[in-house]
């Protein structure tokens, strides 16, 4: 009964764990991994497509700040990261390239704001 | 602060007055319990044995049916995902093929390679969890332990094809997949294969008398029963009846692959358990054979469209997912979301009516030991 999981066990003492010890060291992220947004108002059409198509509707338009608006007259992406379920159908859908899901996994937060990801991250929303 | 403990009212035998019955003692099996998953089983025992066994379901119900009406195929592509978390890559397969049939599209070859790959993939994962909660269900803590381990190389792999480990966010989608294998693909699941063929070894190696003793002769479905009660996938094919829809109906790309459907006579738990690695051996033969045969062309990516609709009709479709028969049987009117979509899961009938069968005699220390050689999924069930 025991002899297949003796051997088992004094290999078990001298192979290396499954495990890796984060985060001191990590498991390398692959490309084309579905993380924290990465959102270029620069290149943003407006054409809304990201906002219908999100499943978790986690994507709402909304107006440039004041001291934007004159050079960005339309509205834009804010996005919910507490709704988002990450499936990457915006930057699918997105033409212009301007959507795009980066390597970021960090998003744990204590703050409630800082899950609302707004297009001009520096000021206040209308 | 310190929570105040409650004030139960005891009997001369030390038992909470409300839970003494006629029959017995009421012994609440989850749903907030390590050993259940979010799901319960109201149990009465007299003794040490089980009398009467009432399933309850709904603790995780989410009204995917009903969400699915109010999203685009693209869309239910993704929550599909969320039927059952375990194999998620499975329920995007039955749900892209009902849309399909609809659309009467026809799918690239390299891409029916690829999703039968993934499925297969999926078909492992989720048998590698159902090992590993058994033998945690048996007090086997290493079985549980070594499995999740391992589970992880193929998460890895999810990963790195789909960009998430859990959730492939609909990569199996309308269409075809939401993207090719990235470059170097084959030789990864190769490398992942080989490490498959040695957790089977590992996990043939603990199959001994003490793992034995606590599953031989536990929870024993007849096949008349199985049958009655409508077990489908590894529970009947435990019982002793060979029903895979992949070789009785296939689909995809199945007929052109070599394969056995393991069958055991005994129906116990330990006859179980054995289809159970034996499935895993057969996937690792499918998955290579698919990988000889995966045609060189270039797949390029199905992307959601902006708008859409699914033509009149109805279709049900059915696949042999790692837990048994699902089905999902889709309406469209001709709008962009399905009128309807009614999704059959094989655990359904796994966890109520074969699980309040196989129970009722059962001593207690054997409830999770049967519980869990159900491979069961509370998601699948409550949807």
């Amino acid at each position: 009964m025991a002899i297949g999981v003796i051997p088992q066990l004094i290999k078990n003492l001298f192979s290396r764990p499954m495990t890796v010890r984060f985060p001191h060291e990590a498991i390398p992220i692959p490309d084309g991994y579905r993380g924290e947004h990465a959102y270029d108002v620069g290149s943003c059409t407006s054409c809304t497509l990201c906002a219908r198509v999100c499943p978790n509707r986690a994507i709402e338009m909304v107006k440039a700040p004041e001291e934007h608006r004159e050079k960005y007259p339309k509205t834009y992406p804010q996005i919910d990261l507490g709704k988002c379920c990450f499936c990457g159908l915006c930057q699918d859908i997105c033409a212009s390239g301007a959507m795009k899901l980066t390597k970021g996994f960090f998003l744990s937060t204590n703050d409630r704001a800082t899950v609302l990801r707004p297009p001009f991250a520096s000021s206040e929303q209308d | 602060m310190r929570a105040t403990p409650v004030n139960r009212v005891t009997g001369a035998d030390g038992i909470t007055e409300g839970c003494r019955t006629e029959d017995g003692f009421d012994l609440y099996f989850g749903p907030v319990h390590p050993g259940s998953g979010n799901f319960g089983v109201k149990l009465t025992v007299r003794g040490e044995e089980v009398v009467a066994a009432r399933a309850d379901p709904g603790y995780l119900h989410r009204g995917f049916e009903k969400l699915m009406e109010y999203r685009t195929p693209m869309q239910n592509s993704v929550l599909s995902d969320r039927l059952c978390i375990l194999e998620s890559l499975n329920w995007n397969l039955v749900h892209a093929e009902a849309v399909d049939r609809l659309h009467d599209t026809e799918i690239p070859d390299r891409a029916k390679y690829i999703r039968v790959i993934m499925a297969e993939l999926s078909r492992i994962q989720s048998h590698i969890i159902w090992y590993g909660v058994l033998s945690k269900a048996l007090g086997f803590d290493t079985g549980f332990k070594v499995a999740f381990g391992y589970r992880d190389y193929v998460l890895d792999l999810f990963e790195f094809v789909t960009g998430g480990r859990v959730y492939p966010a609909g990569y199996i989608c309308p269409g075809g997949v939401r993207r090719d294998f990235p470059k170097g693909t084959k030789e990864r699941i190769r490398e992942l294969l080989t490490k498959m063929e040695k957790m089977s070894r590992e996990f043939e190696a603990y199959d001994n008398a003490t793992i034995r003793t606590r599953v031989k002769g536990i929870g024993v479905l007849a096949l008349d029963d199985a049958i009655r009660l409508g077990a489908t996938g590894p529970v009947l094919r435990a019982s002793g009846l060979a029903a895979d829809v992949r070789r009785d109906a296939p689909y995809e790309v199945y007929d052109k692959l070599d394969f056995e459907i393991p069958v055991h006579e005994e129906g116990d738990a330990y006859a179980r358990s054995i289809i159970q690695r034996r499935e895993i051996e057969e996937s690792i033969k499918i998955i290579r054979q698919a990988l000889e045969q995966l045609p060189a062309e270039e797949l390029p990516p199905v992307k959601p469209k902006a708008a859409g609709k699914i033509p009149e009709g109805e279709v049900y479709v059915r696949n042999e997912i790692a837990r048994g028969e699902a089905g999902v049987y889709m309406k469209s009117v001709g709008e962009s979301h399905p009128y309807r979509c009614k999704i059959r899961g094989p655990d359904f009938l796994h966890m109520i009516p074969v699980l309040e069968h196989l129970l009722v005699g059962a001593e207690v220390a054997d409830v999770p030991a049967i519980y869990w050689s159900l491979n069961i999924c509370p998601a699948d069930m409550d949807r």
